[in-house]
């Protein structure tokens, strides 16, 4: 009789067959594993294009190309899993833009002639024909920001509307407000068809597993296959009952949401679920070895953002016995894996030793830890309430949302702060007083500017995206959508747009190595720099000059007293900058995974830094900041540079402590933990990882197939991060320590 | 008063308990034929040449950047020290610290009260690692606990790879053990001398005091640094994980 361990086994080791076969299928990918599989011979989809540029946009676009994408997706069932369903392609493969199709789908010969039959200029994930920024184009470039004009997704449901409902009563609740708005017939219509779409989903689950059930012997998987036909049929229209059920609705949703643009973001697991966990033991249905091998089953399915642990708005810890049992889960699963552990004042410490134990056994990258205080009082200060605040959970790379009630948009909008100093630069060079504090002043401008540019951008958006990418799934689960007949993007509670800075450690280092160098010591002058920098240094004498110059995370540095400036700055600018309707920017500090694309249009740095190499990751120091690469180092220079309004400046880290999953090791490993909450850090991504192991994965990755990193917020296996990007992961890895 | 120092580092997590800063004292009366932070054993300020590293620019006397030429050994005041020492406040708490280390922290003994009274008042807890060749009471009673070697028990074999005897440094073991202060002791293992650990574990085994003995194998980490400064030095292997296994029967944690 196969035990959970065995099956757990045989799900890791399907998991590793499915990251390589992937591998072959899309190529080297920096990204989230996201709990894809791979797309079968048989798989194909038949896209309608509504718009002349060959794409399809809207309502209608979005929900009959939604259909035709869900409808291709074979079943996914494997006997071993308790749960069923899976993803394997979004819709938005299918919007004739190249640049975001991946490999498998280019070599299909319908698209390749497609593709080449399309001569329009037009970008096609955004309808440019209708809504053209063509006079913002030129300002984006130059400060080469991420637009966030086209993008989706990147705020969080509220599941309690999806649990109490079940796709049935989506159905109902459509029907009802169609009624009551007659003339947001467009937008139920499309709804609508988005949910049955969902349920033929489930249907063809279970009919895969009616096909399976009289041919597997062994009694105890026949058995767990009639259990999950019993709860598929229970979630296929109604709400949730069981555990069980709700993580099997939940699997469906997220495969759902995953299929039409990858969206989606996970929710406060253990509180949420704890009333399914709690009647099913009080009605004997469950233990706690099945609701453990439940629950990996879940986080296999797709490693979503959960955030677990916790405080409510009357200042108690919502820890529960739940709380452990996903941490064991996930340690029971040992892939990548999403969890974030919400640390505050009152947190059950026990806990905490439990979240770290888990990252020093395993060293695979999870959990994280993100802070409460900062966070929470923080986001008070753009006017939410405390409830609100609270509510606020981590459910991205870097990000927080109020489920169901904001708009957020995080992540997607960037400002490079290196193109903004490089443009800077520029300008100074032909002034005859040349000084860092007159740089600084030709930056603010700079930056106010692009804030401007980036700001307009961001209304354009979400001025039109109901009418180009509609969030038509997670839809089902906001506030006031269904009620009002209206796209998210228009009817949010909340907009409170987080816009990142990308760049910071290239910045204050190269500010305080023209003070440090030109200024305080007079070993190189104006001319020298700016020839150095035309010449892409080469002389290396002064490169390594301006690069040997104090930096940013040292401590106590000239560069470090930059960066606080320059975050200053940047919350000062953010924060100023006016918005329409409600809407207000929420600064932070972070690159996600995009620092060799940004780098790439930087010209050579005054921090040494050639033209083209990548930019210092989130709020991250330069690789070799210090010798003893001490993490404490790092540690209280990405607390002083905090943003203060909600949003992160995450402590991204990546070391090998060295110490044991004992009571010495834990000890220590939580301290730092807390050490960098007490002053006032907001997320910590971190990897304790075997630097060894680390070094020979990055020689052989196919040898260590089941080596999870984390990336940025996102965890990902190594083995399929391209040789460019594991660089460097290896690179940020601190020696020293 | 200023006191010479070759290095603070930040965020030591293998010496001692917590999470701790290591201000390593430059300059030490022993030299051992192992040593690992060879640049602390001379009293002055010294050069370390990394040729590795040199861009070959030509322009040494107008200052090295590229990491070739290094001076170890910068005089600082107490309260230089605890600035530094300072920044990591917040990660000392549960046991953790500063440690003074080097070198030998007791052979500036003056500059080494300073400093552990300037942290101590700013609530900064203060051990030492030290060979014990010192004896100052009052310094000892003003630590958390105390870290120290005993490298090797026969006494002219000590001389021999050390420079000096082992009888002081074995009776201030014992006087140490009088003051009530928690002792690490440690044993760099060194395959190629004949160290008796398991009579050095007996002797520690005999004093309260003892709250933990390690045995450390031998890395050849300082060789590089050694090189860099023109030190010749004496080969030695690492133990093999078979052989600390076998030995690590004779350490202990109390």
């Amino acid at each position: 009789m196969l035990s959970y361990a065995d099956r757990l086994r045989a799900m890791r080791k399907t998991k590793i067959v499915h990251t390589f076969e992937k591998k072959k299928q899309n190529g080297h990918t920096d990204l989230d594993d996201f709990g894809t599989v791979p797309v079968t011979p048989e798989y194909d989809v038949d896209p309608w294009y509504n718009s002349s540029n060959g794409s399809f946009y809207g309502y209608d676009g979005m929900s009959e190309n939604f259909c035709r994408v869900i409808d291709a997706h074979e079943p996914y069932v494997d006997p071993m899993e308790m749960l069923c369903g899976r993803w394997r392609d979004m819709l938005i493969n299918y919007r004739g833009d190249i640049h975001f199709m991946p490999d498998w789908l280019k070599e299909k010969k319908k698209n390749t002639e497609f593709l080449a039959s399309i001569t329009d200029q037009w970008a096609k994930s955004w309808d440019e024909q209708r809504f053209p920024y063509d006079e913002l184009k030129p300002l984006q470039e130059k400060y080469n920001i991420q637009t966030g004009i086209d993008s989706d997704a990147h705020f969080a449901c509220d599941y309690r509307i999806g649990f109490e409902l079940g796709f049935g009563g989506f159905l109902d609740k459509i029907e009802k407000y169609r009624k009551i708005n007659p003339d947001k017939s467009a937008f139920y219509d499309a709804e609508e068809k988005v949910v049955r779409a969902i349920i033929r989903f489930v249907d063809r689950h279970i009919d895969e597993i009616k096909r399976m059930i009289p041919e597997e012997n062994r009694p105890e998987i026949k058995e767990n296959l009639e259990e999950m036909l019993k709860t598929c049929e229970a979630v296929r229209l109604g709400a949730p009952k069981t555990l069980r059920e709700a993580c099997q609705w939940t699997a469906f949703f997220n495969c759902a949401s995953r299929i039409y643009t990858r969206d989606g973001a996970g929710f406060q697991l253990d509180t949420l679920l704890l009333p399914f966990y709690e009647n099913d033991v009080k009605n004997g249905i469950l233990d706690d070895e099945t609701a453990k091998f439940l629950i990996a089953n879940l986080l296999l399915i797709d490693p979503h953002y959960y955030q677990i642990s916790g405080i409510d708005e009357n200042d108690r810890d919502m820890t529960s016995h739940l709380s452990y049992l996903i941490l064991d889960a996930a340690d029971s699963l040992n892939i990548a894996c999403n969890l974030t552990v919400r640390v505050h004042e009152n947190c059950d410490r026990k806990f905490l030793r439990r979240a770290v134990y888990y990252l020093l056994k395993n060293k695979n990258g999870w959990p994280r830890f993100c802070n409460d205080k900062a966070l929470a009082e923080g986001y008070m200060r753009t006017g939410a309430d405390k409830k609100t605040a609270r509510e606020r959970i981590a459910v991205g790379c870097n990000w927080m949302a109020v489920p169901g009630k904001e708009f957020p948009m995080n992540d997607v909008v960037k400002i490079n702060i290196a193109k903004v100093l490089d443009e800077s630069l520029k300008d100074m060079k032909n002034e005859e007083n040349k000084s860092t504090e007159r740089l600084f002043e030709i930056y603010n401008a700079h930056l106010k500017k692009a804030v401007e540019v980036t700001a307009a951008g961001i209304n354009l958006h979400l001025d039109h995206q109901w009418e180009v990418t509609p969030e038509l799934v997670m839809n089902l689960m906001m506030h006031n959508t269904l009620e009002r007949g209206e796209d998210i993007s228009r009817c949010a509670e909340l907009y409170t747009v987080g816009i990142d800075g990308a760049g910071l450690a290239v910045v204050a280092d190269s500010f305080g190595a023209l003070k440090a160098r030109v200024e305080n010591e007079g070993v190189l002058t104006w001319d020298q720099v700016y020839d150095a920098l035309e010449n892409n240094f080469d002389n290396e004498r002064v490169r390594l000059i301006l690069n040997s110059a104090p930096k940013y995370c040292q401590g106590g540095t000239v560069s470090d007293e930059w960066a606080k400036k320059l975050t200053e700055s940047w919350v000062s600018t953010v924060r100023g900058q006016k918005m329409p309707e409600g809407r207000q920017l929420v600064p932070g500090w972070f690159s996600w995974a995009r620092t060799i694309e940004y780098g790439s249009k930087v010209g050579a740095t005054p921090n040494g830094r050639r033209a083209g190499e990548p930019i210092s990751h989130g709020a991250n120091p330069n690789p070799r900041f210090r010798v003893d690469g001490a993490p404490t180092a790092q540690s209280c220079g990405i607390a002083s540079v905090q943003c203060g309004y909600g949003n992160t400046a995450p402590l991204q880290i990546e070391f090998d402590p060295c110490v044991a999953a004992d009571e010495n090791g834990i000890d220590i490993i939580e301290r730092f933990i807390i050490a960098h909450f007490e002053q006032g850090g907001t997320l910590i991504n971190i990897n304790v990882l075997d630097g060894d192991t680390l070094a020979r994965a990055h020689e052989n990755p196919e040898l260590y197939p089941d080596l999870v990193v984390r990336v940025t917020g996102f965890t990902a296996y190594f083995a399929t991060l391209s040789p460019q990007f594991r660089q460097l992961v290896v690179e940020r890895f601190l020696h020293g320590v | 008063m200023t006191g010479l120092i070759s290095d603070i580092q930040r965020a030591s997590l293998h010496d001692g308990y917590g999470i701790r800063t290591t201000v390593f004292f430059k300059g030490c009366p022993l030299s051992c034929s192992w040593c690992h932070n060879p640049e602390c054993i001379d009293t002055k300020p010294q050069m370390l040449f990394y040729p590795e590293k040199c861009i070959g620019c030509g322009m040494c006397d107008e200052g090295c950047y590229a990491g070739a030429k290094v001076v170890c050994g910068k005089e600082m005041t107490a309260e230089e020290v605890l600035s530094e020492v300072s920044r990591d406040i917040s990660y000392y708490s549960g046991g953790g610290g500063v440690t003074f280390s080097g070198g030998e922290p007791f052979m500036q003994a003056d500059f080494l009260r300073e400093c552990i009274a300037l942290c101590k008042n700013a609530g900064i807890g203060c051990a030492a690692e030290t060979s014990m060749i010192y004896f100052n009471e009052d310094i000892f009673r003003s630590l958390d606990f105390v870290m120290t070697d005993f490298k090797i028990l026969d006494s002219d074999t000590h001389k021999k790879h050390t420079g000096v005897l082992n009888e002081v440094i074995k009776e201030n073991f014992v006087r140490l053990n009088t003051l009530g202060i928690p002792i690490i002791a440690r044993t760099p293992v060194i395959p190629e001398i004949d160290q008796k650990i398991d009579k050095i574990s007996e002797f520690l085994q005999s004093l309260d005091n003892v709250v933990k003995y390690e045995l450390l194998p031998y890395h050849p980490l300082g060789k590089a640094k050694a090189a860099a400064l023109g030190i010749d030095t004496v080969h030695f292997t690492t133990p093999t994980k078979e052989q600390m296994k076998e030995l690590n029967k004779y350490a202990f944690i109390r």
